[in-house]
């Protein structure tokens, strides 16, 4: 059994975020209330809405951002040093502004302070028309729901398996985006430097995805009715990349980050991306579900210098909310009805997952080998079940308790040789400005 | 010798060959079948084989496919072997069927050497050597020739050598369980000639690699070596049989180096610069450790080599024969190989046919070190050797015996 601790953030970082929060509710709900006649009495005024705020004017803000987070982890199995946490898009100490210009143009600028990648999010959108907006900088590629909900809204502690080792995750890039027909149907069409942080490790010596096209096609085919399925949403997406020759960094990372498969196989050509997504959020509950798949190409890679079977990660996930204090998922459980210290003890929602993510290679019409150049790789797979209770105290603290248990195909590879199937426990603390 | 001598011993051998040829399913011993020059091919990615060529010194493993008489076996592991026949000209291979594909094996076999024999311009003192050892009683790898190819593209004559690993340990102690070491040589101004190396593990980890039980604490693989070169370093001579003979089967050490000596093997056990070329096997149920003779393409070069050469500096083998029934062991085992390789001209036989296996195949090799010239003086020495080696060694014998 192992536990880690990570309390991200100083103590007094974590004492003045909890002042800030125990305390000023209070004044930002009064501050909110009462936010339209400030306005209109000055123009040029601070706001504590959701986030503290400056107006300059019609149309035209900044929103200052800061969240805390801690993660409290044990396992029946042993965290391993080589898997860094640091490369899963978790809240820690993060620092941002975002706000709008005139309406026409957002921006958002986000920094985690002291990680490797300090920068996260760092764009702006031109979106004066909805049906064509254009957003440039560096930004999660338009591929997976779950990878592109924000670490604050999450379900669950961890996004899903696939999500985080599947999507690309973010870059640098320039993409085309809008919603057509009443906000029925959207799309989102980019051009990236990379395939995304989320594909890269700190191991120079593997290869990842170059020049990468995406794109994301939405549709909430019942928006317009008044019927439970309003919410419906299903959508598509691809990536391409060009994939230099090397060892790729595809790698499978139990629930807790334990690698359970590493691809020391040769890849050449490209590296294509198809996911499929569905949310439904009728109510007080919400269902999501999604699948995914990673295939790169070994062109030229076998012994004879002839094209290998793809090498292939697929995954997918189904998982369901429901709000056990009634708030409406899709309006937020984030924003209680009776938040705490006014009279309630915010919002509870329980939460249930079950996903699995697989790695290999597409044939298997031969014994597997571990050679680099084998058609038939050894793959593995992990299911991995979560249930969990979200605690939303107000809109600023959200406390995530969740049990995960995964079971591999191939315990050998993974953390516990002799036990495919092991528990863990998360418990997360989160304080958002 | 001539070539037309070659020709007609090439005819010789070749109706030899053909009229007892086993008919048999594909096994290892056919793979090892000493009158075939087999072919084996050899499936490398381009790149890898170019990394293979480039970084010869490195014993990084590659995949590849190797095909023998219509079977394939698919991603074996390759890499570069040798010490002093490492080169990028004519690579010296390890083939490790099992490297990449877990139990895998080709014809029962984990790894088979395919031995570039760059340094042994005959290319048959290796193989000779080894029939000798073989027809002595000791525990041998089989060996053949073949012309192997790489990509389609001919690299030369090799020797086909049977790994020294646990199939190797069940077919000839007939058990797989105990302690196996290949002796790393450190070069000669690290010469070991047996001399005690202290009470730490470090010193005899570097000449001892473990080619099994890898995983277990060094006390449990490395205590008995220590012991053994601290008794054979002690000073008590009423006690140092006794002890000694705890860790050493001394008796076949001694068959060992006699039969290397009457090879006039120079770069064995009492090799010119320190102990060299061999594997040494402690049984499961014992601490006694025994010889398995290893690389021998420096053999029978010199008829005259004195049968005491450098008998004095290893401690061991000076200590050991200064015990009378060791000594005569010695000179007994000495002689048995005198009249082995004399009867019926054995010796000279065995050069001869694979001389003629060798002759057509050794000609085509563009890669090798030496001429095609150089293959046939090269071969006369060795039939020199092996018809003069009998008779100076029981004139020797006989000295030493004081008649």
């Amino acid at each position: 059994m192992s536990t880690t601790l990570r309390l991200t953030g100083t103590l007094a970082a974590w004492t003045a975020m909890f002042l800030v929060v125990t305390c000023t509710p209070a004044t930002a709900q009064n501050t909110q209330s009462s936010g339209k006649k400030d306005k209109q009495a000055n123009e040029d005024i601070f706001e504590w809405g959701e986030h503290p705020s400056l107006h300059f004017g019609k149309g035209t803000r900044i929103d200052f951002r800061a969240r805390l987070a801690g993660e409290l982890r044990d396992s029946e199995a042993p965290f391993d040093g080589d898997n860094a946490r640091e490369n899963i898009d978790i809240a820690k100490r993060r620092l941002g502004v975002a706000g709008q210009i005139r309406n026409i143009v957002e921006f958002e600028v986000d920094a985690e302070v002291g990680s490797t990648n300090t920068w996260r999010d760092v764009y702006a959108n031109y979106r004066q028309f909805d049906f064509v907006q254009v957003q440039g900088g560096k930004f999660k590629l338009p591929f997976s729901l779950d990878e592109n909900t924000s670490a604050t809204k999450l379900d669950f502690v961890n996004r899903s398996r696939a999500a985080t080792q599947l999507a690309p995750g973010r870059d640098i890039g320039v993409m085309v985006h809008g919603r057509l027909l009443e906000r029925m149907f959207g799309y989102e069409v980019g051009i990236f430097n990379h395939d995304g942080d989320n594909a890269r490790t700190l191991n120079t010596d593997r290869v990842h995805g170059g020049q990468t096209f995406a794109a994301r096609a939405l549709a909430q085919p019942f928006r317009r009715t008044k019927s439970l399925l309003s919410d419906l949403q299903v959508g598509v997406a691809m990536t391409r990349s060009d994939l230099p020759e090397g060892y790729p960094d595809l790698r499978g990372l139990t629930a807790m980050d334990m690698r359970f498969f590493r691809a020391d196989a040769w890849v050449m050509g490209a590296r294509k991306r198809h996911g499929f997504e569905v949310r439904w959020r009728p109510g007080p509950a919400s269902i999501k579900g999604e699948w995914m798949r990673v295939s790169d190409e070994r062109l030229g890679q076998g012994v004879d210098d002839g094209p290998l079977s793809p090498l292939l990660g697929t995954g997918w996930y189904v998982s369901g909310t429901w709000a056990l204090t009634g708030e409406n998922k899709a309006n937020g459980v984030d924003n209680p009805r009776r938040p705490l210290f006014r009279g309630g003890y915010g919002a509870v929602e329980v939460a249930a997952r079950v996903e699995r993510i697989t790695y290999g290679s597409k044939a298997n019409d031969e014994a597997p080998s571990d050679g680099p150049r084998a058609n038939v790789i050894p793959g593995n797979s992990d299911r991995v079940d979560t249930f969990g209770v979200n605690w939303y105290a107000n809109r600023w603290i959200k406390v995530q308790f969740n049990v995960v248990r995964d079971t591999l195909t191939d315990p050998i590879l993974g953390p516990l040789p002799s036990q495919p199937s092991f528990w863990s426990r998360v418990f997360r603390f989160q304080v958002s400005l | 010798m001539s070539r037309p001598r070659l020709t007609l011993s090439a005819l010789a051998i070749a109706i030899w060959a053909v009229a007892p040829a086993p008919v048999a399913a594909q096994s290892a011993d056919e793979l090892f079948d000493p009158r075939a020059v087999h072919d084996i091919r050899i499936t490398i990615n381009s790149r890898d084989y170019r990394q293979l060529r480039e970084d010869y010194l490195s014993n990084t493993y590659y995949t590849a496919d190797v095909a023998w008489r219509g079977l394939k076996v698919r991603n074996v592991g390759i890499r570069n072997r040798g010490v002093g026949s490492r080169n990028p000209q004519k690579l010296g291979l390890r083939v490790d069927f099992n490297r990449f594909t877990k139990g895998q094996t080709f014809l029962g076999l984990r790894a088979v050497i395919l031995d570039n024999i760059w340094q042994d311009g005959s290319f048959i003192a290796e193989r000779t050597s080894m029939a000798l050892f073989e027809r002595m009683g000791q525990p041998t790898p089989r060996e053949s020739f073949a012309r192997v190819y790489i990509n389609g593209a001919f690299q030369g004559l090799y020797a086909v050598i049977e790994s020294i690993d646990e199939p190797f340990l069940t077919r000839t102690f007939g058990e797989r369980d105990g302690y196996l070491f290949s002796f790393q040589h450190q070069g000669a101004e690290a010469a070991w000639r047996g001399e005690y190396l202290g009470d730490e593990y470090h010193p005899y980890k570097r000449f001892f690699e473990p080619e099994t039980h890898q995983l277990e604490a060094d006390a449990m693989v490395y205590q008995p070596i220590l012991e053994l070169f601290r008794e054979v370093n002690g000073p008590e001579d009423s006690v140092w049989r006794e002890r000694v003979e705890r860790y050493v089967d001394l008796p076949q050490l001694v068959r060992h180096v006699a039969i290397e000596v009457f090879l006039a093997e120079g770069d064995g056990f009492l090799g010119s610069n320190g102990m060299n070329n061999y594997f040494l096997y402690r049984p499961a149920k014992s601490t006694a450790h025994r010889w398995i003779p290893w690389d021998k393409d420096s053999a029978m070069l010199d008829s005259h080599f004195g049968i005491f050469t450098r008998a004095d500096e290893n401690v061991l083998v000076s200590r050991a024969l200064a015990f009378p029934d060791l000594r005569a062991h010695y000179l007994n085992v000495l002689e048995e190989c005198a009249r082995v390789a004399a009867t019926d001209e054995w010796l000279l036989q065995q050069v001869e046919q694979l001389a003629a296996l060798a002759e057509g195949p050794a000609s085509e090799d563009t890669l090798k070190q030496f001429s095609t010239e150089a293959f046939a003086g090269a071969v006369d020495l060795i039939r020199q050797f092996a018809k003069e080696r009998p008779a100076f060694v029981m004139q020797e014998v006989a000295r030493a015996r004081g008649n």
